[in-house]
């Protein structure tokens, strides 16, 4: 499951970054509080650590123009820090590194706004496979209408296709937005969706008395071990979750009827 | 007819999804009237061990109008399979095979035929926990139905013969069913009739012989295919062929109630069996079930050659062990063969030593989980199914029986609803809705019911 | 029999009445060469039709002959429990499994719990499997996985089963139990809840979270615990990550597993048996063998890379079963201080994998697989 940062991630990323500026956050002005506040600069002196997870936040402010920033008082609980927004604030300690400050904050602001960062959150927890790369296509058309294919096309494909499999994962993680009565998600049998083989439906499925789409075969599963009530095919759960496992599935060859 | 309908059967799946959603499926054909009821409900047996009498039997087969060749349903490739290749279904073999299996003959004191246990007028079985045999000795297995037993893969409930073939020579020589010393004393006993010599000649090019009376009577058994049954005609595009109870006991069947896990009803598999073996924890009813089994692990473990489990399977507590004494798996445990639907209503009492009195004894017993033992199957769990989800089942269960035997039918619903409504001994309401936990409880008290001392 | 039939395909029953009929032959006549003969003919003729598998039919219980002074220990791990009232599934299975551990006659000589007793760390959780362990006939060892900790850093599992890690003799082998699911702190920059961390933790394929290790003080606290033991001593050691680094995105993985298996390095006899991969592993570093343990909740696929070598996949689980897969086992461990490893799996034969197979770096005694490995 490879972790390459999607478009998508770059482009939420650049959207933060965008609000950020567009907050006013300017080194020169002080705080309304009056409170010192430290920079929330990251990412321009650590290299990310080596863990499973990357989160480091790519608010890469422009650093060119700032000044030497005031002292940070130092109490005994922490040193507590204030986003330029004014309202979201922090107290780490002494001596915590940039990265971890602006995750810090980064959380704070999210936690405020749950929804806006939802497709960065769930890549950086499950990471996707990504979409096939269709740049190859781009200029290749022989006239101005069907069959061109602009940069743009491609990377909206990519971000569509992309968004949904998050969406996907994001329910398919999520016992609650299942709707489970027994506490499980999907990913309790298959993390990161493995072990769905989608490539492997059509199959003919005795114990559910026909031929088995992969659609078939979720709604199983939403009965039985997640005791949940079975999603309408055109449910935007059932579409989300297909669209999931099947991108977690990308490049496997098709099997259908494989047992 | 029986080609028509069986190619709309094949599309059975899809047909029952369109009818279960209202739907009426487009056919060009009109549907089949259901077929006359053929064999009473009341009937006086005169003969041996509580049997109707061969003569009044091979009656009431006429009026059944089974093919002559084998039936349609047989030459799909799917069950082509099954057949041996040196047992073609002809004319000659099939009537032969249908004298034999009504000839006492074939026992030893000449009071017990394979039509004794598998008797026209009881549904093709003997309505009996035990089968009894020849001095009245008492079996430990329920004697399983002929109708419908040409698409098993593997016969008896242990599935210790692999063909039809192979089944019906067994009982001949087993002491307590018809008795035989050897197959070629039972050859012996039939040659004393001159008219068979030239019935075997014309069927197999050989004399009288065992291993043809096998072939024969399996011949015969591919002709008994009973699939026209009031759940066919509605699942073919006759919504109102069943009643809507039955309908909701077919969602509840594929659904909550968890049948198809095993008892798989399709187009491609008519009868409601998976041909797998599960132990389900009939067998752990009896209160020594894992004691049995730890004493039948330690004798194997020292001597685990085929004498050792001769000797075993031979001392009768441990034909409850099912399965294990046939390949010695310790997966197979306990384990039996899921048992086919068709006809269920006709076929009470239930489970490998029919123990089950009625369907809703059965539904009662998976309802509740089963019986915890440490072989169960894991596919086993309570249900929680409610009372009139119970009856629903049921309801569907009796929609499987074979228009032909629609009157016996009805009386058996008529039968089985009284006793299940004086008593429901298997019944376990805490387990069902679990307030309990199956392996909660494991000390399960109820004692049997019948003592079946042979 | 006269006549030959034929017949299409041989099903083991057929195979099995024909030896049986030619067993049976053979005792006609009494003389005891003759009887030996036809024993001999009969197993072998099982053997060869592979009726005769002594890997599928493997009792419960094992002849004490094989072991000699040797002694059994069973185990139940990654239990996952919820409370009943949401789902009494998994508490079905442990209560199924505990079962089977006092079914054992004889009774092994002490329970390991294999960690995750709960599936969030939650006081009612770990109490339900608290009580239900107590019902185990045998003495028990408990061990912590990562869902028992990170709810609370280890408060209610200590005060219910005491310090994480430890070490005991018993019968001449020096058992250690670990804690080996120590993470760096990824939640306090977060600014997660206990809960939030839980289920992050808790979630196999979550990336927020951070690598298993054993961690500085406690490598220190196993140098120490070590230093006087003798290398011929035979070392088992528990704990619940794998101890080496199997596939890092599901944290089948202990990231300082060099260290660790450095400071068990100079032992000539050290088996590691691990839990958290609820499935059948094997594998073998050094002179160190490893083995997986069951869970009795669910099992989990086999990750798409890092598969040791000398692991023979368990057969697929059937979904429709919802207990495949799952189950509890054993560890025996031979007087030369060597271990095998047996796996329960309910509905299925179990799997003994054997000293053996790992002594000769599979050459020998492999394990019967099935052909329905992963996807």
């Amino acid at each position: 499951m490879m972790r390459t940062r999607t478009f998508a991630a770059h482009t939420a990323s650049f959207l933060t970054l965008g609000l950020v500026l567009a907050l006013g956050c300017d080194s020169d002005t002080p705080t309304p509080s009056g409170t010192p506040t430290a920079k929330p600069t990251a990412a321009k002196d650590t290299a990310p650590k080596d863990t499973p997870a990357e989160p480091t936040p790519p608010a890469a402010s422009p650093t060119t123009a700032s000044p030497t920033p005031t002292p940070a008082a130092a109490t005994p609980a922490g040193v507590e820090v204030l986003l330029c927004d004014g309202e979201t604030k922090t107290t780490v300690p002494a001596g915590t590194p940039g990265t971890a400050i602006a995750g810090a904050l980064m959380s704070e602001w999210l936690a405020k706004h749950p929804e806006r960062e939802w497709t960065t959150q769930v890549f950086e927890r499950h990471g996707l496979k990504p979409a096939a790369d269709n740049h190859a296509l781009i200029g290749q058309g022989q006239g101005q209408t069907y069959g061109r294919v602009s940069e743009q096309d491609v990377l909206v494909w990519k971000t569509e296709v992309e968004t949904l499999a998050l969406a996907g994962a994001r329910v398919f993680h999520n016992g609650d937005e299942l709707g489970s009565t027994v506490g499980v998600s999907c990913d309790m049998c298959h993390p990161h969706a493995a072990n769905t083989h989608p490539e492997t439906y059509p199959k003919f499925q005795p114990q559910l008395g026909r031929v088995a789409l992969l659609r078939d075969m979720i709604n199983w599963c939403l009965e039985h071990p997640v005791r949940a009530q079975p999603l309408s095919a055109d449910d935007p759960r059932m579409r989300a979750l297909e669209a999931y496992m099947y991108a977690q599935r990308s490049g496997v060859t098709l099997a259908y009827g494989k047992h | 007819m029986f080609f028509r309908r069986r190619l709309v059967v094949v599309t059975l799946s899809s047909g029952a999804v369109a009818v279960m959603l209202g739907a009426t499926p487009e056919t060009n054909e009109p549907a089949d009237a259901p077929r006359t009821s053929v064999v009473p409900a009341e009937l006086e047996r005169k003969a041996p061990h509580g049997a109707l009498e061969s003569e009044r039997q091979v009656e009431l087969l006429d009026g059944l109008q089974l093919p002559e060749t084998a039936d349609p349903w047989l030459a799909s490739p799917y069950y082509r399979a099954l057949e041996l290749a040196d047992n073609a279904p002809t004319p000659e073999r099939i009537a032969l095979g249908r004298r034999l299996y009504f000839d006492t003959r074939l026992s030893s004191d000449g009071s017990v035929a394979c039509a004794t246990c598998h008797d026209v007028s009881r549904g093709f079985t003997d309505r009996r926990a035990g089968s009894e045999g020849i001095g009245d000795k008492i079996g430990r297995r329920n004697a399983p139905t002929t109708m419908n037993a040409a698409f098993f893969q593997t016969q008896f409930w242990d599935g210790r013969s692999n063909s039809l073939e192979d089944q019906a020579l067994l009982p001949i020589v087993n002491p307590i069913e018809m008795g035989h010393a050897s197959g070629e004393a039972a050859a012996t006993a039939l040659s004393a009739d001159p008219t068979y010599e030239a019935e075997f000649q014309r069927a197999y090019g050989r004399g009288v012989n065992y291993e043809d009376i096998g072939r024969a009577i399996a011949a015969f058994e591919r002709t008994l295919i009973f699939l026209d049954a009031p759940f066919d005609r509605f699942v073919t595009g006759e919504p109102d062929a069943i009643t809507t109870d039955a309908k909701a006991g077919w969602v509840l069947f594929n659904g909550k109630a968890r049948c198809n896990g095993c008892h798989q009803l399709n187009g491609s598999n008519p009868i409601g069996t998976n041909n797998k073996f599960h132990n389900i924890g009939v067998s752990a009813r009896d209160q020594d079930f894992a004691g049995l089994a730890r004493e039948a692990l330690s004798v194997l473990e020292t001597n685990n050659s085929q004498e050792a489990v001769d000797r075993l399977a031979l001392a009768t507590e441990t034909s409850q062990l099912g399965r294990f004494m046939v390949t010695r798996n310790r997966a197979d445990i306990g384990a039996f063969k899921t048992q086919q639907l068709r006809n269920i209503g006709l076929t009470a009492p239930y489970m490998h030593d029919g123990t089950l009195r009625t369907l809703w004894d059965v539904m009662d017993h998976y309802n509740k989980g089963g019986e915890p033992n440490p072989y169960l199957d894991g596919g086993i769990e309570p249900l929680a199914l409610t009372e009139p989800e119970i009856d629903q089942v049921v309801a569907f269960l009796f929609t499987l029986t074979d228009d032909r035997f629609s009157e016996q039918n009805a009386s058996e619903v008529a039968r089985q609803r009284a006793q299940a409504t004086e008593s429901r001994p298997i019944r376990d309401d805490e387990r069902a809705a679990r307030r309990v936990l199956p392996f909660e409880r494991h000390d399960n008290a109820e004692p049997r019911v019948e003592e079946t001392t042979p | 029999m006269t006549t030959k039939r034929t017949i299409r395909y041989k099903s083991v029953e057929t195979k099995y009445m024909e030896e049986r009929a030619q067993a049976l032959s053979g005792l006609l006549n009494l003389d005891r060469r003759s009887f030996v003969k036809a024993s001999l003919a009969a197993m072998g003729a099982a053997a060869a039709a592979s009726l005769d598998t002594p890997f599928s039919f493997q009792p419960i219980r094992m002849a004490h002959a094989d072991i000699g002074e040797g002694f059994r220990i069973a185990y139940i791990s990654d239990s996952h429990l919820y409370e009943r009232d949401l789902n009494d599934r998994f508490v079905n299975a442990l209560l199924r499994a505990v079962d089977d551990v006092n079914a054992l006659d004889p009774q092994p000589d002490f329970v390991l719990y294999g960690g995750d007793l709960a599936q969030l760390g939650q006081a009612k959780e770990l109490d339900l499997g608290a009580q239900i362990l107590k019902e185990l006939k045998a003495p028990v060892r408990m061990m912590v996985g990562e869902h028992d900790w990170y709810l609370d850093m280890g408060e209610k599992w200590r005060a219910l089963f005491g310090e994480p890690n430890y070490s005991f003799d018993h019968k001449g082998v020096h058992f250690v139990v670990l804690n080996s699911v120590v993470e760096a702190d990824f939640w306090t920059a977060r600014k997660m809840s206990p809960m939030e961390r839980m289920k992050t933790v808790a979630g196999l394929d979550n990336g927020w979270q951070s690598s298993f290790t054993v961690g500085d003080a406690q490598r220190e606290w196993l140098k120490t615990d070590l230093e006087a033991i003798p290398t011929k001593t035979p070392l088992v050691v528990f704990s619940h990550s794998p101890l080496y680094k199997l596939y890092k995105p599901w944290n089948f993985w202990t990231d300082d597993a060099e260290q660790v298996q450095a400071i068990l390095k100079r032992f000539q006899r050290v088996t590691v048996v691990h839990g958290h991969t609820h499935q059948l592993l094997t594998n073998r570093i050094g002179n160190i063998h490893f083995h997986g343990m069951l869970s009795t909740a669910w099992p989990w696929p086999y990750a798409p890379e890092g598969l040791p070598e000398l692991t023979v996949q368990m057969a697929r689980p059937d979904p429709f079963n919802p207990q495949d897969g799952c189950g509890d086992g054993q560890i025996i461990v031979h007087p030369d201080g060597l271990a095998d490893k047996l796996y329960n799996l309910w509905n299925r034969n179990p799997v003994t994998v054997k000293k053996t197979y790992l002594a000769s770096k599979g050459k020998t005694d492999r394990p019967e697989g099935s052909p329905r490995s992963s996807y």
